[in-house]
């Protein structure tokens, strides 16, 4: 290896490295921020139990502050998205995803800020939203914000956005590996060296940075022995089946409560505020709606906190409330809802079991835990990594072996019924279809006016046919474009056509207008798709008005598919 | 004229410096310079009156006399509304103190009357954090555990706090104090829930039922006590097999007294105690005056050698040694020896001193159901 070779590899790694350090930090240090503040928030207004029961002696001001201030927040966050965030919505980890998988502009650092601080008030008010959903798009906020220095990396917007990401999970779970895998399973879609080293370096950092400095309690401390009968495995796959017709549920109430808001509800800004107020009062009767609930996930695990009629009860308000609170248009996840409405349907089938099936069963711990991974990791679409988290923050085997059952039965099923994640139905929606691989989608994601030629021969609709055959014996070509006066295209003269033609027939008598043509929107995919069964030499690409912009010859279309592919393997199978 | 009047003058000079003398004496024969001081007896109250009230006796010639006091601020409260001072300084739990100095029921301590570490550090700096309110003075750790005596469980020992609600393993009636504090927490953190969501949980109305529900399990099991030298006596006694209490007292009967009793530190409670002076005291400066002696590191580290609950001064945490009487080393029994923490839970004062009729109510309602024991 020469030595400019050598300068370059050692360049690369440090660059590499370093990036992933500061960027790692940065989302770990923000991830730590937005927590806390969150946690400050709830505190200030009332709306954490402990913070309630300070105030006990008001009862009136805890009402108050009940009804009034998921409410408030609402219209602030409304407020927040209409005016100060161009994309009139909150970014979540779909747009993440987006920008790590396509070149083309991402949302800016104003609106992640601006989206962060929705966020941020959302949950500190208390609305049914998650914060990791929030926490995600910070960290590739920063990632995105490192992948534009010019650093000369490849594959550089992609590996920082993946850096911050597993950062932010890596901090906010206190678990580095599923940071890790998140950010590989999720965001990057496939695994290779080059992006799995830094990866690996930030969500470390991420992980450093928490425990010198973070001090909340793990998501869940369980301590749970082991699974008493192998027959029970049965039952965490049957109830990773009835999770999957849960996230689906969800999902589909996620989607009506959407439209109900854009139907009911004329003025955007006005959605949220309506949605906090249903929250207040839902949460005067059933107090559990509100917020995160890291009490109620608590409960959830401990044997005789909650009765069957409670658990259902408090089920069906927290699905609803959270549905109503993402719907509507609060700025926030939908991972830590799922987290607690998982682990409450996991109790209730827990309580519920021994009395259809009369065995011995080893308690409510490891079925609450399967519940809740086994919705989240539907939703999300995500199995490995609330594989993984199980298995960092419990250090049991028998634990993450159960959830582990449950989560791969939930995604079987919910993959064929509602596709892999609520991200993926995002990005289809926006016209980024992952559903079958990163493939499509790329190749959908790429315009095939990119690969325009100019060199056409182009002929007047008056022209004589004579003329065009020797037009396009001088230029080489089979192909002419008959246009208008106005550059709009008509039609084709191809030469096979016209070899027999009077040399006086005017050009417009003697084109072919039913043509394959290619648009300005036109993606290399679909361009592939036309092509089936396309004889001619170049396919035509016209503007929405008519007129002709250039020709994609057979040949471009081949090449577009094979570079892309190309890059995307090369990108998969890279070194560091 | 002008000879009477320096007459006079000289008269009324002497006079008026003889006035703070005459005044003082005055005030001493009155209330026989006597400070009453509400402490919580047994050993612990024994080792403060080697280590404060004697010395400072000596050192003053101001005598002083003892309540008994156990906790609460029902009496404080009593003698403010009926204008009866009884207390001048009181030894309070820390929460307790809290919630007295918002009700306006103590008088401000002026933190510069405390005497800087022996090196010259600050007492702001040598006290642990917190430690000097505007009314109060934190000035020793102590912990209440659970102990057992081993006479009761010849075979496999209790080690845990899931072991007091155990009552299949474990047979044995369970002493508990008749207060909504220490049970709570221990009731929840049977159940594992882990020690720093406790007080999370404890805020919701599903907390404190659960807690109820956890103790309705030993409902039948259960000797009450107020005071704290009790536990000691229902345990060497044989009436109760476990029992919560006092490590300091615990230590003292088995250390002292050599009963068969032992301590587990699984979810011992860190509490703290404060000196503070009841707002109604007419003798205020007195008091002042002996929590500027009693917060002096030397003394403070006496009463260590004495007892093991541990000095709010760093200053006087290195001065502790062997025990003053038996040679015992005092630092393993102390609550907050590094191999006992990391099973400890920190009393939230603020959560206490706020939930005071919230506890009181719960534990009423609790003590007046009819056992529901859970199938």
């Amino acid at each position: 290896m020469d030595r400019k070779g050598l300068a370059q590899i050692i360049y690369q790694i440090c660059t590499v490295t370093l990036v992933a350090i500061v960027v790692g930090a940065a989302a770990s240090l923000a991830a730590i921020g937005f927590v806390e503040s969150v946690h400050y928030l709830n505190g200030q207004l009332l709306i954490s139990p402990y913070a309630r029961v300070l105030a006990e002696g008001r009862p009136l001001l805890v009402a108050a502050a009940t009804l009034l201030v998921p409410a408030a927040g609402g219209l602030v966050v409304g407020l927040i998205v209409h005016f100060l965030i161009p994309e009139r919505r909150g970014l979540a980890p779909p747009d993440a995803i987006l920008a790590a998988q396509t070149s083309g502009p991402a949302p800016g650092f104003r609106s992640g800020l601006a989206s962060s601080f929705a966020a941020l008030v959302s949950l500190g008010s208390g609305a049914s939203v998650g914060q990791y959903g929030p926490l995600v798009y910070l960290g590739a906020m920063f990632g995105s914000l490192a992948g534009r220095l010019r650093l000369n990396l490849r594959h550089q917007r992609s590996i920082a956005i993946a850096c911050g990401v597993a950062a932010a999970i890596s901090t906010a779970f206190n678990a580095p590996i599923a940071g890790l895998v998140f950010a590989h399973e999720v965001i990057l879609r496939h695994y290779s060296l080059r992006a799995f080293a830094p990866v690996t370096v930030a969500a470390a950092t991420g992980y450093i940075v928490a425990n010198v400095i973070f001090d909340r309690p793990a998501l869940f401390l369980v301590s749970f022995d082991r699974v008493e009968h192998s027959y029970e495995f049965l039952f965490f796959a049957v109830e990773g089946v009835l999770c999957a017709g849960l996230a689906w549920a969800f999902m589909r109430l996620l989607r009506a409560s959407t439209g109900a808001a854009r139907h009911y509800i004329a003025w955007p800004w006005a959605r949220p505020a309506v949605a906090g107020l249903a929250v207040g009062l839902v949460a005067l009767w059933i107090p559990e709606v509100m917020g995160i609930g890291q009490e109620t996930l608590r409960f959830a695990t401990i044997e005789g906190a909650f009765g069957i009629g409670e658990l259902g009860l408090i089920i069906i308000a927290k699905l609803a409330v959270t549905a109503l609170c993402v719907g509507f248009g609060f700025v926030g996840g939908v991972f830590s809802p799922a987290l607690l409405i998982g682990i409450l349907f996991g109790a209730f089938y827990g309580l519920v079991l021994p009395y259809l099936i009369p065995v011995p069963h080893s308690g409510l711990v490891v079925y609450a835990i399967c519940g809740m991974m086994a919705l989240a990791s539907s939703v999300i679409g995500a199995p490995l990594t609330t594989i993984l988290i199980v298995f960092e923050l419990t250090r049991s085997y028998d634990l993450t072996i159960a959830a582990m059952v449950a989560v791969v039965f939930s995604n079987l099923i919910s993959y064929r019924v509602v596709g892999r994640s609520l991200f993926d139905l995002q990005l289809r929606a926006w016209g980024f279809d992952l559903s079958l691989g990163r493939d499509k989608a790329i190749l959908e994601n790429h315009r095939i006016r990119d690969y325009l030629s100019r060199e056409f021969t182009a002929v007047d609709e008056s022209e004589s046919v004579g003329g065009v055959r020797q037009r396009l014996v001088d230029d080489h070509r089979a192909e002419a474009m008959v246009l208008e006066e106005t550059g709009a295209l008509l039609g084709v003269i191809r030469v096979q056509g016209v070899l027999n033609s009077p040399a006086a027939m005017p050009a417009r008598d003697a084109m072919i207008t039913s043509f394959t043509t290619f648009d300005e929107d036109t993606s290399v995919w679909d361009s592939m798709d036309m092509l089936r069964g396309f004889l001619g030499e170049a396919v035509p690409l016209v503007s929405h008005s008519g007129r002709l912009l250039g020709v994609v010859p057979e040949e471009a279309v081949i090449r577009a598919y094979l570079e892309i592919v190309h890059d995307l393997r090369e990108e998969e199978n890279e070194a560091a | 004229m002008k000879r009477l009047s320096a007459f006079s003058v000289v008269f009324t000079v002497a006079g008026l410096l003889s006035l703070p003398a005459s005044l003082h004496a005055q005030a001493g024969r009155d209330d026989a310079d006597v400070l009453t001081v509400a402490t919580w007896g047994g050993a612990y109250e024994e080792s403060q009156r080697r280590a404060y009230f004697e010395p400072f006796t000596e050192a003053t010639g101001i005598a002083i006399k003892t309540v008994h006091y156990d906790g609460g601020l029902r009496e404080l409260r009593e003698q403010a509304a009926n204008n009866r001072p009884e207390w001048d300084v009181i030894d309070m739990i820390q929460s307790d103190a809290s919630a007295a100095c918002q009700e306006g029921l103590l008088a401000t301590i002026d933190p510069r009357i405390l005497t800087p570490a022996p090196d010259g550090t600050p007492a702001v700096e040598d006290f642990m954090a917190d430690a000097i309110q505007p009314c109060f003075i934190t000035q020793i750790v102590f912990s209440t555990v659970i102990a057992f005596d081993n006479r009761a469980f010849p075979g496999m020992k209790p080690d845990s706090v899931e072991d007091f609600f155990d009552l299949e393993t474990f047979p044995g009636k369970r002493a508990l104090r008749k207060s909504p504090a220490g049970l709570l927490e221990w009731a929840l953190l049977s159940l594992s829930v882990p020690r720093e969501q406790l007080y999370d949980l404890l805020s919701t109305r599903r907390g404190l039922e659960l807690a109820a529900r956890r103790l309705d399990g030993i409902r039948g099991s259960i000797l009450w006590w107020t005071s704290g030298e009790e536990p000691v006596e229902l345990l060497t006694s044989g009436q109760a097999a476990m029992a919560t209490g006092y490590n300091g007292r615990f230590f003292h009967a088995r250390a002292m007294e050599g009963a068969p009793i032992s301590v587990i530190w699984d979810g011992q409670l860190i509490g703290f105690n404060s000196w503070t002076i009841a707002r109604a005291s007419k003798r205020a400066e007195l008091a002042t005056e002996f929590i500027a002696f009693a917060t002096q590191p030397a003394r403070m580290a006496a009463q260590a050698s004495l007892i093991s609950y541990g000095p709010t001064r760093k200053s006087a945490q290195q001065m502790v040694g062997l025990h003053r009487d038996t040679g015992v080393p005092m630092r393993p029994y102390m609550p907050t020896a590094p191999a006992h923490m990391g099973r400890a839970v920190i009393r939230d004062h603020r959560w206490y001193s706020q939930t005071v009729d919230l506890r009181e109510q719960w534990f009423l309602d609790w003590l007046g159901q009819v056992d529901q024991k859970p199938q």
